[in-house]
């Protein structure tokens, strides 16, 4: 076998890609068994990195504005205690 | 150009090795040769990892939702596109056979991988049906005997052209080359002029069946 020539006699022959005839073959596929296999993500949240855990005990008053302000940032109290620290500790 | 399908539901029956055999020999005639990459296991990546021969170019990781733009996107004047398939029944097996112009479904001698091989004969006959047009499909024996022919190889061979199927000759025998190839990249040309190869197996034997089995697949194409 050799030369190009040979190989460009070959074409193909043109072919529907609707996303009807798509569907077509799928049910085609589904009833001998061919189904979608794609692997499906885990459901659920991922786990949070943030693992260690702090009991402060503070006043009311205090747990009250950290947990107001958390809120209106839309952050957890812990993330907000991470920004507290990374202001303190710069 | 043509889209060529490797197809069976069965995992080991050659569809990776027929791909590279094939995109290798039609590289080498001068085609400008795209191969798809569908199966999990990547065995067409790994080949690609250790180098490609020239003329040959690998698109991985293609999914059921990209296999027909994948397909339709590579496709063009003077390509020719090979789709190696996962060894499983799956919805992506059943669009890339839609696209095909042939498909060819490798299948060992065994009864074992004719009843599974054959799922994929049924389902390329039921899309034939519904879509309305034919879609060109053989079978090619593969690991079969340099030596003799099996009598079990023998009575597949009867049964599969008794039911209308095209069977492709020759078959692919058993070659330590064809493993081989996976290991070392490139083709076989390459490597049976790679005098520092050290090969459990004739790779000038391996290469004449890979030729043989290409012209047979070209005249289908035709």
């Amino acid at each position: 076998m050799n030369g190009s020539n040979r190989l460009a006699g070959l074409t193909a022959r043109p072919k529907e890609t609707s996303a009807e005839e798509v569907r077509r073959v799928d049910d085609v596929g589904e009833a001998r068994g061919f189904l979608d296999r794609t692997p499906r993500k885990k459901p659920g949240r991922k786990p949070s990195p943030r693992t260690h855990q702090l009991h402060p005990k503070v006043f009311p008053k205090v747990g009250e504005a950290i947990a107001a302000e958390a809120e209106k940032l839309g952050i957890t109290q812990g993330q907000l205690i991470e920004q507290m620290w990374e202001l303190y500790s710069s | 150009m043509p889209v060529i399908v490797m197809a069976s539901p069965k995992g080991g029956v050659g569809k990776s090795t027929c791909a590279v055999l094939l995109a290798s020999e039609f590289a080498r005639m001068g085609a400008d040769v795209t191969v798809l990459d569908c199966d999990p296991n990547k065995s067409l990546s790994r080949w690609a990892s250790h180098g490609m021969p020239k003329g040959v170019s690998l698109l991985s990781d293609i999914g059921r939702s990209e296999i027909v733009p994948s397909i339709r996107a590579a496709d063009g004047d003077g390509k020719i596109v090979i789709v190696d398939l996962e060894g499983i029944a799956s919805q992506l097996v059943s669009r890339a056979i839609s696209q095909a112009d042939l498909v060819i479904v490798p299948m060992q001698a065994t009864a074992l991988d004719a009843e599974i091989g054959s799922e994929a004969l049924a389902l390329v006959r039921e899309e034939e049906d519904a879509l309305g047009r034919d879609i060109r499909h053989a079978v090619v024996l593969t690991k079969t005997s340099a030596a003799v022919k099996s009598r079990v190889q023998k009575e597949l061979e009867e049964q599969l052209s008794g039911a209308g199927i095209d069977v492709i000759e020759p078959s692919l025998v058993a070659r330590a080359a064809f493993s081989e190839i996976f290991a070392y990249g490139g083709d076989l040309t390459a490597m049976m002029n790679d005098t520092e190869l050290r090969t459990g197996g004739k790779v000038d034997k391996a290469l004449a069946n890979a030729q043989s089995f290409a012209e047979a697949v070209y005249e289908r194409l035709k």
